[in-house]
């Protein structure tokens, strides 16, 4: 299989890092052959028709940086889109930046690949997340597979789980801890009793918070993961704009004390559900299967034949999410 | 029929008369009573047993009459009749008038205040409160929703259970 692999960051490096790991083991097992035929950054791409050497190709991009110096096959300056009408492949890996105010360039390089017929696995909340019908549409329309798993929860299997191993059941709803570093924070504020700020800082110093920590303790992110799930899972057909959402700045020291008391412990929840989609901090039962701390998400889903089914994984990290990824790119082989 | 029930009563003089008086007033009959007054429970009210008896007709009337009364029937034949609600409101919760807060809260049907606990920060917008409430059975999320709300106007981050 000719793989072509826009963003080029942590997933995508993480991505780069498995096939190293596995190429052998998943050649010999599924008599898959996993070619990178493409790589691309904001600074160009490295195209060999040949297959790129994965180890070099994230060698370059450790020492400069930039994808585009990739001895004798980087292409300086190349965009997504050239990238895509230039290269012959078979399946699109897009793991460019989450973009939630118009998910380009995503969903374009989503989009596009799709009506060229090629198969596509993201990662990326931002076109899952706005324009999840489209693709979904278009996918269908073109006769080629959609693959998202990595969206939600990183390692932590959801969306096939759901749709394979549970398919007998119906979903009626979906709770869960979807965002690792807000769940990281509360964890460290309930232990050591710890304010907001501080708690964030230090998660922001071991590289858990990014420096501009928004998207994670405003909830944004987690809302996307409601949507995706919402969509994909529940059927309905529901975009950003109708979570509700909640973040988890105002959460006090005191607050916590309090809920304590009671036995419960305060975690950033997202609910999906046919009447609410919303993503608040709630109140979980200390031992409860919520009641997970460090980065860790969980999600329970709540069948019609199998009752409450809950998973538990690593809610991000670059192999862990790339883990995801390479599971998608061997069904979609599986389905050939 | 018999039928099991359990109060739970405020700790103060005359309570138990006043629960008592309609069972025998409405014809039916005491079997039972048990009452402890050393055995409290968190919210520092008594639970008492009592064992009626009487044809169905006449024991649905003190159902109806001692709830109308505002006496708390908890358990029913050992069926739980009241869920708790536990909420943590976080903001100026003192200058928001907490007396008010209360007020509004218990007109949300079916639903009582029962326990409060506040805990003053030194920024008093960052103060919190636990509230407790009895909820009738089966009422409990929408009750939820209506707590949220009356929260969110007084401008309080509202934190649910799941």
């Amino acid at each position: 299989m000719k793989i072509c692999i826009l963003g080029f960051g942590s997933v995508g490096q993480g991505v780069a890092r498995v096939f190293s790991m596995k190429r052998d083991i998943i050649k010999q097992e599924y008599g898959l052959d996993l070619k990178l035929v493409a790589a691309a950054d904001r600074s160009g791409a490295a195209i060999d028709p040949d297959g790129l050497d994965t180890d070099l190709l994230l060698n370059t991009k450790k020492d400069t940086g930039k994808i585009s110096e990739y001895p004798k096959h980087g292409v300086k300056g190349i965009s997504g889109m050239e990238v895509l009408d230039e290269v012959d492949y078979d399946c699109l890996i897009e793991v460019t930046p989450t973009n939630i105010e118009d998910a380009e360039p995503a969903r374009s390089h989503i989009l596009k690949a799709m009506k060229d017929g090629k198969n596509v696995v993201t990662s990326n909340k931002g076109p899952l997340a706005l324009s999840f019908k489209e693709l979904a549409h278009t996918a269908a329309l073109n006769k080629v597979q959609f693959k998202y798993e990595a969206s939600v929860g990183g390692a932590m299997p959801i969306i096939n789980f759901a749709h394979e191993t549970l398919s007998g059941c119906k979903i009626e709803s979906i709770y869960g801890i979807l965002n690792g570093t807000t769940n990281y924070i509360l964890s460290r504020m309930a232990k050591e009793g710890s304010s907001y700020d501080q708690t964030l800082n230090e998660a922001q110093e071991m590289g858990i918070a990014e420096t501009d920590p928004t998207q994670d303790v405003e909830g944004e992110d987690a809302a996307c993961k409601v949507v995706i799930l919402a969509n994909s899972i529940l059927n309905m057909d529901v975009t950003y704009d109708d979570v509700e959402v909640k973040g988890i700045s105002q959460i006090t020291p005191e607050s916590i004390t309090l809920a304590k008391k009671e036995g419960y412990l305060i975690k950033l929840i997202g609910e999906v559900s046919p009447d609410s989609l919303e993503v608040s901090p709630r109140l979980v039962k200390e031992g409860s299967p919520f009641a997970v701390e460090g980065t860790l998400n969980v999600a329970t889903l709540k069948t019609d034949l199998a009752d409450e089914v809950t998973v538990v994984g690593k809610g991000a990290g670059s192999v862990e999410t790339a883990s995801a990824i390479l599971s998608d790119i061997i069904s979609i082989w599986k389905m050939k | 029929m018999r039928l099991n029930l359990v109060l739970e009563l405020l700790d103060v003089p005359g309570q138990l008369l006043d629960a008592l008086n309609p069972i025998g007033r409405l014809g039916a009959n005491i079997v039972a009573v048990i009452h402890q007054r050393d055995v409290k429970t968190e919210r520092g009210t008594i639970p008492v047993q009592i064992t009626i008896e009487g044809d169905k007709q006449t024991l649905n009337q003190v159902l109806k009459v001692l709830e109308d009364d505002g006496i708390q029937i908890m358990q029913v034949d050992g069926i739980v009749r009241k869920e708790k609600i536990t909420t943590i409101m976080v903001g100026n919760i003192v200058d928001q008038d907490l007396k008010d807060t209360v007020n509004l809260l218990n007109k949300v049907e079916g639903v009582m205040v029962a326990d409060l606990d506040l805990k003053i920060s030194d920024n008093p917008e960052k103060s919190a409160s636990r509230i407790m409430f009895e909820a009738e059975l089966g009422r409990k999320k929408e009750a939820m929703a209506k707590i949220k709300e009356i929260g969110k106007q007084k401008g309080f981050l509202v934190i649910n259970e799941v």
